[in-house]
């Protein structure tokens, strides 16, 4: 992940603005490519969860195999504070990312001095402890049926509101939100503290000699990204118009990961919104000819894991770096060349 | 005290299933350094195997196969048990030979390769056989219960207890007595030296992802008429070996068959008294030792305890 450093040091990149003005089109066109209003907000939605999700997999190289469970916190979280103390939407939204992130703090405890596959393991192990409270704890969760009825709040501007009942309307909210996120998580991770996370993710010992405490920095970016992830859950609450126990499941915790990697997040900060394009784009597209379209997503998946890693962001990568030779080594056969045909 | 003696039963035919379960999984770690999370889609897959060579009805529609239906109950039984695993360790060969990519790279590369192997091998089975829920039709033998004392005991759960401790009985045998399991130990240790030796690590690998498929499918088979069968058992079997694994230590026999056992023993417990949250014991009692003992119960210090 090395860009130029007038990429790292903007606010506003280039690719940022192309994407923005992709998403920000988007219920003008995607109807006329076949697809729906819904989808285009089910997209944004988990576009923010993963590019939340890719703090911990792509910079700080920690494989969280449970983050499904901080998606649903977050959805939870926004349900019940709507029902139970201020159906308000700044307010649920808030509550749901300070809530996810309180106790995506908590589970980080237990998790912030472990590495690799130990780490993998006991983020599946918390995020089991939640998704069983979520499903057994009836009374607050409404258990298997979830909780139902989150209603779509109007979004208060101070002066005027307007309301997000409908799909497009919810869509401009998330990508809002959408284009917040990305300009902070861009800051972020090109910042000091992104450059410790990358270096935790090349040698986790190296940086720890070097006298960063590595267990506070684990500890802080996995708050943070289930914090992201809490927002990304209150706006799913909103979109499903519930909330249900099925996300918290350790498939779709596999499932983020999974879109993630399938994007290029190792080697990309764009790469997560490729994979969960791809992802959805392939479930109504495969989902068409067939029910078991999983099976050749996750053929597909198994294959890319195989022989290509890094995911299309790392495909896209070497086109253009081999393009970039190509292309020096034109230039430097021309420039052999000239005094040749000079002579 | 004494109506918890059918819990504690329970909870130890549970509890040896999980080791046995655990201890296939850790082989496939031991010696590939891969978290196999495709172990319980393997284990369901064994289930869904012995069902069609069980019961006509939720088997595969063959026609040539009605004659074998009509053999006696428990002949079949044998059968599924040795053919199922069988099987199910050659779907393990076959991941086994894409995983042969990712070997020397993170490890994080195997584990979501498995994954993907997971839901490959779920759907296969839901497109096979669907979502609906099959129970394993066993032999009139080991079905039924008896009653001792005032309470009524599950003659299956004894069976499956027994036959889980002789499972794992014999594995010990297999990898501390016979120069093959020596080699997989070896192989586990230190996988360089036993290439170095002479030994054809390539085949070695093969053969314990192998091995740790069909135990994964002997367990599914025991657990079946316990559990049901559905195409998400996969998920509720892959979670207790990974906490019997953490809880043990990652590579110790002993501490994998303890953990196994201790965890099945709280989950029955827990289950006599909240039977909805009998599942959550375990992870609560994972994290508590975890917190404490990062290597598990009886791991040795090794670079995955950080």
């Amino acid at each position: 992940m090395d860009y130029d450093r007038k990429l790292t040091t903007a606010w506003i990149t280039p690719q940022m603005l192309v994407a923005f003005l992709l998403f920000g089109t988007m219920p003008f066109w995607i109807e006329s490519v076949g697809l729906y209003q819904y989808l285009g907000v089910e997209v944004m939605i988990w576009m923010i969860f993963a590019l939340g999700f890719n703090l911990l997999l792509g910079y700080t190289g920690l494989p969280s195999f449970g983050h499904g469970a901080f998606l649903g916190i977050g959805a939870y979280t926004f349900g019940l504070a709507q029902f139970n103390v201020w159906p308000n939407l700044w307010f649920c939204l808030l509550a749901a990312v300070v809530v996810t992130g309180l106790i995506g703090g908590i589970s980080a405890l237990f998790l912030s001095h472990r590495r690799g596959i130990y780490f993998a393991l006991m983020t599946i192990a918390v995020s089991q402890i939640f998704f069983f409270i979520a499903s057994k704890w009836t009374d607050v969760t409404g258990g298997e049926d979830g909780l139902l009825n989150i209603a779509r709040l109007p979004v208060e501007l101070g002066v005027t509101s307007f309301s997000i009942e409908d799909n497009v309307g919810l869509y401009y909210l998330a990508f809002a939100l959408f284009v917040g996120t990305v300009i902070l998580l861009w800051r972020l991770t090109n910042s000091p503290y992104g450059r410790i996370l990358r270096a935790i993710k090349q040698n986790e010992m190296r940086v720890r000699f070097v006298g960063y405490d590595v267990r506070f920095f684990k500890w802080t970016v996995f708050t943070l990204s289930c914090a992201v992830t809490g927002l990304a859950g209150g706006l799913f609450a909103m979109a499903q118009e519930g909330a249900y126990i099925n996300i918290m499941s350790l498939q779709w915790s596999g499932i983020i990961v999974l879109m993630t990697l399938i994007g290029g997040g190792f080697v990309s900060f764009w790469g997560p919104v490729f994979g969960v394009i791809l992802y959805f784009v392939a479930r109504d597209v495969l989902g068409a000819y067939t029910e078991t379209w999983l099976l050749w997503f996750g053929l597909m998946f198994v294959l890319l894991v195989m022989f290509k890693p890094e995911g299309i962001a790392g495909i896209w990568r070497d086109l253009v770096s081999r393009r970039r030779a190509a292309k020096r080594d034109g230039e430097a056969v021309s420039s052999l060349a000239q005094p040749e045909a000079g002579r | 005290m004494y109506d918890l003696i059918p819990h504690l039963i329970n909870g130890l035919a549970l509890g040896l299933l999980f080791a046995l379960l655990g201890l296939g999984f850790m082989l496939i770690i031991g010696v590939m350094e891969v978290i196999n999370l495709a172990h319980g889609s393997l284990f369901a897959l064994g289930a869904y195997l012995a069902l069609a060579l069980m019961a006509p009805d939720g088997g595969l529609p063959f026609a040539f196969m009605e004659p074998y239906y009509a053999l006696p109950a428990v002949v079949r039984y044998v059968i599924a048990l040795i053919v199922g695993p069988a099987l199910v360790g050659l779907v393990g060969m076959g991941l086994e030979l894409c995983l042969r990519r990712t070997y020397g790279t993170d490890p994080l590369y195997g584990l979501l390769l498995t994954f993907g192997a997971a839901l490959v091998l779920e759907e296969t089975i839901r497109e096979i056989w669907g979502s609906t829920e099959y129970y394993l039709p066993v032999p009139k033998a080991i079905s039924g219960g008896f009653i001792f004392g005032d309470l009524i005991y599950s003659n299956y759960r004894i069976y499956a207890a027994v036959f889980a401790a002789a499972m794992i009985g014999v594995l010990w045998l297999f990898l501390n007595r016979t120069p093959y399991g020596a080699v997989i130990k070896a192989g586990a240790h230190d996988s360089e030296m036993v290439r170095a030796l002479g030994y054809n690590l390539k085949r070695l690998r093969l053969f314990v992802f192998a091995f740790g498929a069909a135990l994964a499918a002997i367990a599914g088979i025991i657990m079946a008429p316990i559990w049901g069968i559905r195409p998400v058992v996969g998920v509720d079997a892959v979670i207790p070996a990974f906490v019997v694994i953490v809880l043990g230590g990652v590579g110790s026999f002993w501490g994998a068959v303890t953990a196994g056992t201790l965890v099945g023993l709280v989950v029955g417990l827990t289950a006599a008294f909240l039977t909805d949250w009998s599942m959550l014991s375990m992870y609560l009692l994972l994290l508590a030792v975890v917190t404490f003992r990062a290597r598990g119960l009886a791991g040795k210090a090794s670079v995955l305890e950080a």
